[in-house]
């Protein structure tokens, strides 16, 4: 057989854990210590670095199947050990519903309680506590969550430190864990622009079939796309089986952002003009995203890219170099490494869609595209030859040209893309994630919740 | 290896280098789209920029990138008042390295937006192919 067919959800069946049924969902949630949902800040600056709303949605509807909820500490353990859940599937980060002591006095639940969550005031999921333990050391499970150079040299080049968004994320983790399954029972609203990105997999894989697609790659993006990220796009979605792949998919991951991105407004809309301006014919591509803190595991997060967009329907995945990285932490390559080869240390001898209980969808591992003034184009790093004469998409160059106000040339930035980024610009004052930028977004989010009263 | 830095000439500033003696120094970036000039940095300087500014980073085409948006302009008043790109210009720029740190705290929250017709993708943005 040479046609490839959409693989099945991560661990067999698409999590689906909510509650459309209002009066179910009133008395699920009537008599509920109640808990308002908190943002986590960073240990030393306090400034928001992640907030756990986005892991609830991200659960609940599927994008981390077959996680169900808040992780047990065996199943933490057993992450850290071997990337695994308990129920043997691959899964590479803890997550968890942590509070403080102070705020866990104040509920005093214990296993077998269900607590009430609550967003922007009003009723927004309930959790079933199983279990309730503590983060002794929340330094020494940063560490393990993202490896070190002693315990995995394949690919760890360099210890974290508080200078990682990620390691940060987890640093600042509250003690108090409880474990448990997420319900959402009151859904979300999503804000322009973020409402027609929102395709969660059970619409995702809809969506394909709407459109005919049986073979999708995914473009995973924190970045408004230069022409350099649309070649990739374009060029690896020439993959496929039999005929290039039907769908290009844009996965957009959603969340805080650390300084210098751009602000998401701006990459989905970003990513919507260039099938808007036909770069790319909208039937063939689909802007979407994901709710989540960037962890920036390079091929940690790689996996649990593969996870969502596996979720999604996506038979094929586009992983360049640098995945998912800041600073020089990992290996370039480490994401390559674990698609292509393996990472024993991380509990993957075999390349990570070889394993038991891996995963199906397909790597397309990419080196990189240049602007070669010789053959006049684009230029994929492993074909063309003028090494010399190549010009280089720095994301720091493309982003120190934007700052200084100059209009790119159509070789780096199409104009209406462009265009796009100056739209935000005049609505934020400021043309990338800055202090201000994170603040007030965590404090508005991507989403309003619908009154209920319980 | 010597580490560079970029600095994207547009009209005006192509103005200011002529008569400098400095034009046979620009460069074409993406095949003429963009004009540049690429500063070769002494070592001393780039210790000391890298010192002074901590945000800037060497990139992966060795550039020296992430400096206040004021360090490039400082540095070209500077090459067009020395009318050269040697080691003295790096030393007058550091000189006014604490000018350069207070003009960076304000471009940390707010950057003048260009002022550009928009009204294209406003067009275009109406007629959204995926709807909420």
């Amino acid at each position: 057989m040479l046609k490839i067919e959409r693989p099945l959800p991560h661990g067999g069946r698409l999590v689906e854990r909510v509650v459309r049924d209002p009066k179910l969902a009133k008395k699920m949630a009537k008599g509920c210590p109640v808990y308002d949902i908190k943002p986590t800040l960073h240990f030393e600056t306090g400034v928001p670095v992640r907030n756990v709303y986005r892991e609830i949605m991200s659960i609940c509807y599927g994008f981390f199947s077959p996680v169900e909820g808040s992780m047990t500490q065996a199943e933490v353990e057993r992450i850290l050990k071997e990337r695994r859940l308990l129920n043997e599937w691959v899964f590479p980060f803890p997550l968890v519903f942590d509070i403080s002591e102070e705020d866990y006095k104040k509920l005093g639940v214990t296993s077998g309680d269900r607590v009430l969550l609550r967003l922007k005031g009003e009723p927004f999921a309930v959790l079933d506590v199983e279990e309730v333990w503590r983060i002794d050391n929340p330094e020494e499970l940063a560490h393990k969550t993202f490896g070190t150079p002693e315990d995995n040299p394949e690919v760890v080049r360099e210890r974290f430190d508080k200078k990682h968004p990620g390691w940060v994320i987890y640093r600042s983790l509250n003690p108090v864990v409880l474990a448990g399954k997420y319900t959402i029972i009151n859904e979300p609203k999503f804000k322009p622009p973020f409402d027609r990105f929102w395709y969660p997999p059970r619409k995702s894989r809809e969506e394909y079939d709407k459109r005919g697609w049986r073979t999708v790659i995914n473009h995973q993006t924190r970045n408004v796309p230069h022409v350099g990220h649309e070649f990739l796009m374009k060029d690896a979605a020439f993959i496929g089986d039999i005929e290039p792949c039907h769908g290009i998919q844009v996965n957009a991951i959603i969340g805080v952002k650390r300084r210098g991105d751009y602000p998401d407004e701006a990459i989905v809309e970003g990513h919507e003009m260039v099938h808007l301006a036909g770069y790319i014919k909208p039937e063939r591509h689909l802007v979407t995203m994901c709710l989540w803190d960037m962890r920036y595991g390079n091929p940690l997060e790689s996996m649990l890219h593969g996870i969502i967009r596996q979720n999604m329907g996506c038979t094929h995945h586009m992983f360049g170099r640098d995945h998912a990285a800041v600073g020089e932490y990992y290996d370039m390559y480490a994401t390559q490494i674990l698609w292509g080869k393996g990472i024993p240390s991380f509990g993957f001898p075999a390349p990570i869609t070889d394993v038991p209980y891996g995963l199906q969808i397909r790597p397309q591992n990419m080196a990189e595209f240049w602007y070669c003034p010789k053959c006049g184009e684009i230029a994929y790093s492993g074909t063309c030859n003028h090494t010399k004469e190549k010009q280089k998409f720095s994301g720091s160059f493309v982003r120190g040209m934007v700052a200084e106000g100059v209009f790119p040339p159509k070789v780096i930035f199409r104009p209406e893309v462009y265009k796009v980024i100056v739209k935000w610009w005049k609505k934020f004052g400021y043309p990338f994630c800055n202090e201000k930028y994170v603040k007030e977004k965590e404090e508005r989010l991507e989403v309003d919740l619908p009154h209920m009263e319980v | 290896m010597a580490h560079f830095i970029a600095i994207l000439l547009d009209e005006k500033r192509l103005d200011a280098l002529k008569g400098t003696g400095l034009e046979e120094k620009i460069s074409d970036l993406f095949g003429g789209a963009l004009k540049a000039l690429n500063i070769e940095v002494p070592e001393e300087a780039e210790k000391g920029i890298m010192e002074a500014f901590t945000a800037a980073r060497i990139d992966s085409r060795g550039a020296i990138t992430d400096v206040p948006i004021a360090f490039n302009r400082v540095l070209f008043e500077e090459i067009v008042k020395h009318k050269s790109i040697g080691k003295e210009v790096f030393d007058s720029v550091l000189a006014r390295a604490d000018e350069i740190k207070e003009a960076a705290a304000k471009e940390s929250t707010y950057l003048p937006p260009p002022d550009i017709d928009l009204s294209d993708i406003e067009e275009l943005q109406k007629k959204p192919y995926q709807s909420a």
